[in-house]
């Protein structure tokens, strides 16, 4: 061995029993946040893999609201941080990314970015009492615990408003489902549905085609769905997109596709004209990623003016990322105005009850970007005591029907 | 009438599965491992169609065969050569890694987002009450020639026969003046243009491509491959038929469409219990 190379690995030596004594030191704090200098929002989302297109748009969005907070001068002075880890839409990843979150020092959370990896965060952000807020977790039982919260609609509100305007405005027509078998907010949506959907309908069961995995043929599904005139679509843009260009080469019925809010981003996939598609496709939404004027507007030029359009494009679940963040800032602004203190190195137990004390509070509504905002009014934002968000949803039309 | 239809949808998309099949079942029947990032090369040629479309779509197809088969016997070189002689697991290890190194390139080259690859507009033929995409009828014709054809190649020509001579004893076929080095080469040159070809006849269907777009037909295309037989050519046709055709019929039914993917694998479990070498391979005695 070489003098130079003996006295490296001296030095990584040394290096590595400095290290592993600083954190047995940090390991005999009260918590894991005792040496923190800023208020650390831990999350985990989909960076790589399928899913990565609404993991890395959280990631964007919630770093702008952070960034623009510590500008801003932060909290009476205290900055935050954010930190995100790569759970792959995994749900088996999520228990050693808590771990290392928690250990690290996370106060706050924004949970995970999907519903399947969430439902495992929920259980151990329980055990350790950490709040979180998930900007896009839509599965209904992610709130279940008192510490939990979502910014998005529960899956059974979307199903069942979804119904209730099938109710309204499709009666007498012949309708048809198509979602994802093997996912918890296509099914949690459909099952809604179907059991809010009028009895005037009819059973809807023959005319309820699925797939599962990332399936891209649709060939069986297509017949089974072509006399249809109206598509219920509770399924992410992609599949959806899908269905519609290979419904194009098949004789049918359909006049309108509607879906939820996993369709929100489809008029922006590369390549895809959806003008190409005749059908009317519409969606309930809490966001318009299109959206020319008002709070949304203002919030997506700052987003494409930060980061790539193309390569990392926004869709609804960066925007409530970023109401996430700014929700627990006001909630802590409100709770230091009622006397709490609240200082960078708060436990992620104290700072929870504070929260949730906030949260559940009548007196507490949100001024964000998501929801029905009217001109240049933000929308207002409230949370019911099982962890459910109150706001408005809006019809969105993508594109009117066409010859 | 819908039944004929769905039967041929699933005899176009097993014939897609097929021709993925082989490329698994040639490399393992002639260098002894199971490639996993097989199902990556089909991704790597539907970008690589994507990039050259803007030419024109014949120039952008034969781009992707060419590119995917030089893919496939750089991967072999770098990756799959130096481990010749190791221990099987290792070289799968190996084989997974360069599927995920792939997928990862992909990801930094065009992003995660989806990305439609329009090819042509091929639209659809109609006899009457049958109406069927001629992207069905392509891909029917189109995988029926290449089956027939890679038959012929593998029974009649110098080389095809110098491969079963190497899948049946590589060190009987090297004593005999193969130079088994450039057979294996050929087979991964093979199963790649074969992948490159699978990824044309997904885009006809379906014209979209994210990075991990390899990863279920590779799968699906494996499981073929040990329903037919791993190592066997026409088993490789038969099980990616199979398959297709019972995946499209379980999507039919609106009750079962949900456990389409616990079917064909549990075909996969059942055909493995009653016939373990698969449906057409070849029992080996072991000589004691």
């Amino acid at each position: 061995m070489k003098l130079s190379t003996k006295i490296l690995s001296l030095a990584l030596a040394l290096v590595m029993i400095v290290c592993a004594i600083s954190l047995t030191s940090c390991n005999g704090e009260d918590h894991p946040a005792a040496d923190n200098e800023k208020i650390k929002i831990g999350l985990t989302g989909p960076l790589t893999g399928g899913a990565s297109i609404y993991g890395i748009a959280v990631k964007n969005a919630a770093q702008l609201a952070v960034d623009e907070i510590n500008a801003a001068g932060g909290l009476d002075g205290i900055q935050f941080e954010l930190v995100m880890y790569d759970d792959k839409h995994d749900a088996t990843t999520v228990e050693t990314l808590y771990a290392k979150l928690y250990e690290e020092g996370m106060q706050a959370s924004l949970g995970t970015v999907t519903t399947k990896p969430g439902l495992e965060f929920k259980t151990f952000a329980k055990e350790d009492n950490v709040f979180f807020l998930t900007p896009s977790a839509t599965g209904d039982a992610i709130p279940e615990f008192a510490n939990g919260y979502q910014m998005c609609f529960a899956d059974s509100n979307q199903g069942t408003a979804a119904a209730k305007f099938f109710n309204e405005n499709y009666a007498g027509k012949k309708i048809g489902v198509f979602y994802k078998s093997d996912d918890e907010y296509s099914v949690g949506i459909y099952n809604n549905f179907k059991a809010n959907l009028d009895k005037s309908f009819g059973d809807i069961s023959a005319t309820t085609a699925s797939f599962t995995g990332e399936a891209s043929t649709f060939d069986s599904q297509i017949q089974l769905l072509k006399d249809c005139e109206v598509v219920f679509m509770p399924i992410y843009y992609t599949p959806a997109s899908q269905f519609m260009t290979q419904a194009m080469n098949v004789d049918n019925s359909i006049a309108i596709y509607y879906g939820c809010d996993g369709f929100d981003g489809i008029d922006a996939i590369e390549g895809f004209d959806i003008n190409t598609v005749k059908q009317e496709v519409s969606y309930l939404s809490h966001f318009n990623s299109t959206a020319t004027e008002g709070p949304a507007a203002e919030f997506i030029a700052k987003y494409n003016d930060k980061y790539d359009e193309e390569r990392e494009p926004l869709n609804q679940f960066g925007a409530a990322a970023y109401d996430c963040v700014y929700a627990i800032y006001e909630a802590m602004k409100t709770a230091k105005a009622n006397g709490k203190e609240i200082d960078a190195n708060i436990s992620a137990d104290e700072l929870c009850e504070i929260l949730k004390e906030v949260f559940n509070s009548d007196s507490f509504t949100f001024r964000g970007i998501t929801g029905k905002t009217e001109g240049n009014e933000k929308s207002t934002i409230s949370w019911s005591a099982d962890g459910t968000v109150q706001k408005e949803a809006i019809k969105y039309i993508v594109k009117e029907a066409s010859n | 009438m819908d039944f004929l239809i769905t039967f041929l949808n699933g005899l176009s998309l097993g014939g897609i599965y097929a021709m993925i099949a082989l490329g698994y079942t040639m490399v393992y029947g002639i260098a002894k491992m199971l490639n996993f990032a097989h199902g990556d090369i089909i991704m790597v040629g539907g970008y690589t169609i994507l990039v050259f479309l803007w030419i024109n779509p014949i120039v952008a197809i034969i781009a992707s065969v060419i590119f995917c088969m030089l893919m496939g016997i750089v991967i072999e070189k770098v990756a799959y050569k130096p481990l010749r002689g190791a221990s099987p697991l290792a070289v799968l290890i190996t084989a997974i890694g360069v599927s995920y190194l792939l997928q990862s390139i992909a990801q930094m080259a065009f992003g995660s987002a989806p990305k439609f690859v329009v090819i042509a507009d091929l639209g659809t033929l109609k006899i009457g009450e049958i109406a069927i995409g001629y992207s069905t009828i392509i891909t029917l014709a189109c995988s029926a020639v290449i089956m027939v054809g890679l038959n012929l190649f593998v029974k009649f020509s110098k080389t095809g026969r110098a491969m079963i001579a190497v899948s049946e004893d590589k060190g009987a076929a090297q004593l005999m003046g193969i130079n088994v080095n450039n057979i294996i080469m050929i087979t991964f040159a093979i199963g790649s243009a074969l992948a490159a070809l699978a990824s044309l006849f997904f885009l006809l269907k379906a014209p979209t491509m994210t990075p991990t777009f390899g990863a279920l037909p590779g799968i699906k295309a494996f499981t073929a491959a040990v329903i037919g037989g791993i190592g066997s050519i026409p088993g490789a046709m038969v099980g990616g038929l199979l398959l297709g055709v019972i995946e499209c019929f379980a999507q039919a039914v609106p009750a079962i469409a949900p456990y389409t993917d616990a079917i064909e694998f549990s075909i996969l479990i059942i055909i493995l219990l009653v016939k373990p070498t698969g449906l057409l391979g070849k029992k080996r005695r072991e000589k004691v």
